[in-house]
């Protein structure tokens, strides 16, 4: 049985190349004879050199490439055979690999750069948080809870610290921001094991009974008041009392009607201008101010008024925007003050170095007045040789072991509820300068925000009392005027 | 001596003279071999029902490797049609004329497939970056890089 040869190119009677659509009949050869070749698996033939040049042209072109070993028609793959020794391929191989490398050296450069300055955006905010701190703690508890050395830090500084900055600048930004700006001066630190006692604070601050404990708070058992409550509680609500009355007092004195906008629109308006802080707004219908002053000469276009919404006013006051009758008002807005995102970001740094300076201003005010001193809870330097040691350990290590379970658990809860609520004892017996720190920042704030209302308060008056100035007719050809009484004047 | 390119056009040509193009296109003009013109015009249902547009096809020396640039002209007496892939200058974004192109393919089988192109348009419009794309296009739509983000056309 004669088995059936299966069919070549060399069998075929027409060859017709798909690319130069050239054909060549078995009868009548080509002279020269040009190669043919079937490459794939349909009936598409070709020249060897017609398709050898569409491959090598597919293959110089980056989107094309990926085609140009491909048969049009059936997808099959083309085969290649070519001298292709060993040191060709270990070439071209390196070449691939190098282009490799270049692409992961190009992705790690970036990543540097982008690291590099993250970097050295949280060193910087981490050293200035560790400044703030040390302004607002007072040298002697700073060196108590952080000393200058980085290495005695303890873990949770490094993500405390530089929120700090970022803390201070929201708590500026204008809308109603429940982040005050001593949160995160407050909360953390009140909990934290200061770096020079080895010994865990739980061990050594617990089953401390009543008279120890007032042994320890020599003056006022709970004054000043603990750290965490002051952040948590007393300064948000006293914040939001402060501000109801100050912006009834501002509109006492600037005598405006309270802003019927919601609150969601002031803030709009606040973001959508440029500069935030100081805006006064002419009144376009200044009715009541018309009617207030009735002194004749075309007053309705000259009324001015200035509204006040410091309803959202914040504890450092000038986050708020000044927006009158903002529908009739909006476009005669007159700027008073001067750019705006440097001042939000200056204004914010520099709060805890107000309040340290503020503080000390109290501090020297006590020396004149016990009361004063009492209420600021000055106390005198710790000795150089003595540490809030904790000592007094009323559980030692011993003890400890000897508790069952149930009872070491149950210590432990109360021990950090009283950590949690208390502070630590370096807390309790350092010289609390936060708190007249604390207390010096608000003092601050309230004369800022008299100061302020009085910039405003004088800016309204200005704007009422402007008059365009009357002048004679001096220099004006008289006989071009339609006088009166045309006789008095032209004999001048 | 005659290039390859000419050489194949002449047979393309002479294969159009003999069996006639496909139906909805004509040859318009043919007079050398580096620029050809079409009418096309698509017929039955669909949205360019009695629209007659034109069609420019420009040859290099390296046609069949290289594609033909292809576009409708646009002047006083005939437009482009407002397709998501026609740009009002004519231009036009199909992967056959860019990276699909392949030698197996031909003027008319590219006219039958712009044919096909127009016939399945759901919705005249233009390319979203028209404007933009017009205003700093090339004249030759192959110096273009269109990228192809659709391949139901």
């Amino acid at each position: 049985m004669a088995q059936r040869r299966v069919p070549t190119i060399s069998d075929l009677r027409i060859k017709l190349c798909y690319i130069c659509r050239e054909e060549e009949r078995y009868d009548t050869p080509e002279d020269p004879p040009r190669a043919w070749t079937h490459p794939c698996k349909c009936t598409l033939v070709a020249h060897e050199s017609c398709l050898l040049q569409w491959i090598q042209t597919s293959q110089q072109n980056r989107s094309r490439a990926p085609n140009a070993l491909k048969c049009p028609q059936c997808s099959s793959v083309y085969e290649l055979e070519s001298d292709n020794p060993l040191i060709l391929r270990i070439l071209d191989a390196a070449n691939k690999g190098l282009s490799t490398m270049g692409k992961i050296v190009t992705i790690a450069s970036v990543t540097v750069v982008v690291v590099s300055l993250g970097t050295g955006m949280y060193i910087l905010s981490t050293a200035y948080g560790a400044y703030a701190l040390k302004e607002f703690l007072g040298a002697e508890m700073y060196d108590l809870l952080l000393t200058e050395d980085p290495t005695n830090w303890p873990w949770h500084c490094y993500l405390n610290l530089p929120l700090i900055p970022f803390a201070l600048i929201i708590s500026r930004l204008p809308f109603n921001s429940s982040v005050t700006p001593l949160v995160p001066l407050l909360l953390a630190w009140p909990t934290s094991t200061p770096p020079r006692t080895d010994e865990r604070i739980v061990l050594n601050r617990w089953g401390v009974q009543e008279p120890i404990q007032r042994e320890m708070f020599p003056l006022l058992p709970s004054w000043p008041p603990p750290p965490v409550l002051l952040g948590l509680f007393i300064y948000p609500s006293l914040r939001i009392t402060y501000n109801r009355i100050f912006s009834q007092f501002s509109r006492w004195v600037l005598d405006t009607q309270p802003d019927a906008t919601d609150t969601a629109h002031r803030m709009m308006l606040a973001f959508e201008d440029d500069d935030p802080f100081l805006r006064i707004r002419i009144n376009a219908n200044g009715e009541r101010n018309a009617q207030r002053q009735p002194d004749g000469q075309g007053q309705q276009d000259r009324g001015a008024g200035v509204a006040n919404n410091g309803a959202n006013n914040n504890i450092n006051g000038d986050g708020e925007a000044i927006a009158g009758d903002v529908a009739a008002a909006a476009e005669n807005t007159i700027r008073v003050s001067g750019t705006s995102l440097g001042r939000l970001i200056g204004g914010a740094l520099i709060i805890p170095r107000i309040s340290s300076f503020m503080g000390s201003l109290l501090y020297r005010l006590s020396k004149y007045s016990p009361l004063l001193r009492r209420f600021l809870a000055v106390r005198p330097p710790l000795p150089p040789d003595v540490r809030p040691s904790l000592v007094g350990t009323w559980i030692d290590e011993e003890m400890w072991r000897q508790l069952s379970p149930v009872k070491r658990l149950s210590v432990a809860g109360l021990m950090g509820l009283s950590v949690a609520w208390r502070g630590t004892p370096v807390w309790a017996e350092c010289d609390p300068v936060w708190w007249r720190n604390s207390l010096g920042l608000g003092l601050f704030t309230v004369a800022k925000d008299c100061l302020h209302l009085l910039h405003l308060w004088l800016a309204k008056r200005e704007l009422q009392s402007r008059r365009v100035k009357n002048k004679s007719f001096e220099g004006v050809d008289v006989r071009e005027l339609d006088l009166i009484d045309p006789v008095t004047h032209t004999g001048h | 001596m005659t290039s390859i390119s000419s050489r194949r056009l002449r047979k393309e040509l002479s294969e159009i003279q003999t069996e006639g193009c496909p139906t909805g296109i004509t040859l318009l003009n043919a007079d050398n071999f580096e620029t050809w013109y079409f009418s096309i015009e698509i017929l039955g249902e669909s949205l360019y029902q009695g629209e007659v547009f034109k069609l420019m096809f420009r040859f290099d020396s390296s046609y069949p490797i290289s594609a033909p640039a292809v576009q409708f002209v646009v002047n006083q007496e005939s437009t482009a049609p407002v397709h998501p892939h026609v740009y009002s200058n004519g231009h036009i974004c199909a992967s056959i004329l860019g990276t699909e192109w392949s030698p197996v393919l031909s003027v008319s089988a590219v006219c039958v497939t712009l044919q096909s192109m127009l016939a399945s348009c759901k919705s005249k419009e233009r390319p979203v970056d028209n404007d933009r794309y017009v205003r700093y296009a090339p004249d030759n739509p192959k110096k273009t890089r269109f990228h192809y983000d659709d391949d139901t056309v």
